[in-house]
């Protein structure tokens, strides 16, 4: 494999994707992160933590400032972060991938890591906006949060190397075997210990924006590197033949 | 005289060291985005890091919007 050209077509669609996500976030979730975060300053002024100044404006929108533009960075370090993983997962996989184009089989996999690695721990543990969140329980959620994506993760690969096992040729056997999997750790798995106090339509409308904007990451990814893969073919050697 | 020329692509294998390197950028990078509450500038500022939470800070939109528990 040509390793620099492996490296460097990974790295450079996961930072180009989670550039995007960044925008994405911006653009969809930013607004519904701006109300809840109003509501946490009316909270600090109704509790005299704050006062309602401009000073405290002020210094307020300067800490907003570089919050939001920390998103698109945020995006792009997290978007190499994950699309190193797609690129190692890719690699391993490509061959067993449903038959097709680098791009056809980039999606299949993206389907795959974005449901068992994103969308199912999500139903599990959904993302909130600030406002819902105990900073005393932070610890505990974020060992709950991984742990449920490293099981279901791990869980469809043991079932996926079960099948080839047994040699079964059609992959419901996988299929089947991690949705009872994963349906049962969903079950035994403790809920978020935080009471979502926010109004609810900032919370669903929070949620529904912040799974938009992961599913523009998994896309651009799996488009990306698809397209950079069939284009520069890191897996391939060339050889030529004279015969005389 | 006959002359023929051949083109043979084979699949190579794959790397361990760029796998390596790829399961640290992803490891630091999760860890960076979701999870950082001072550690990393600690090494160089110490206890204020913790006080401080730049990289909590600059990350702080993302980890809500990507799931990550925060506050």
């Amino acid at each position: 494999m040509k390793t620099i050209i492996f490296l460097t077509i990974v790295l450079v669609s996961g930072a180009l994707a989670g550039t995007l996500h960044g925008v994405a976030n911006l653009a969809i979730v930013e607004p519904y992160l701006d109300q809840a975060i109003g509501i946490e300053n009316q909270n600090l002024f109704a509790s005299g933590e704050e006062e309602d100044t401009p000073q405290f404006w002020v210094e307020y929108d300067a800490y907003r400032d570089w919050q939001k533009g920390g998103q698109v960075l945020a995006g792009a370090i997290l978007g190499t972060s994950i699309g190193a993983l797609f690129g190692i997962v890719y690699a391993f996989s490509r061959h067993v991938l449903p038959q097709g184009n680098d791009l056809k089989k980039t999606i299949t996999l993206a389907g795959i890591m974005w449901l068992t690695l994103f969308f199912i721990p999500f139903l599990k543990y959904p993302a909130n906006p600030p406002t819902v969140g105990d900073a005393e329980t932070v610890v505990l959620r974020a060992v709950l949060y991984l742990s449920f994506i490293a099981i279901s993760g791990l869980g469809a690969v043991a079932f996926y190397q079960l099948s080839k096992k047994i040699k079964s040729k059609s992959k419901i056997i996988s299929v089947v075997g991690y949705g009872i999997f994963i349906a049962i750790v969903f079950a035994l798995m403790p809920p978020n210990p935080d009471e979502v106090n926010a109004p609810l339509d900032l919370v669903n409308g929070f949620r529904a924006m912040s799974v938009v904007a992961v599913s523009v990451f998994w896309v651009s990814v799996a488009v990306i590197l698809g397209g950079l893969w069939h284009k520069f073919r890191p897996d391939s050697q060339i050889h030529s033949q004279n015969d005389m | 005289m006959s002359q023929s020329k051949g083109i043979t692509i084979t699949e190579s294998k794959i790397p361990i060291f760029a796998i390596a390197l790829l399961a640290v950028i992803f490891v630091l990078g999760v860890f960076v985005v979701g999870f950082d509450q001072g550690h990393i500038f600690s090494i160089v500022l110490g206890e204020q890091a913790y006080e401080d939470l730049y990289i909590h800070e600059l990350t702080h939109d993302m980890r809500h919007a990507a799931g990550f528990p925060c506050h």
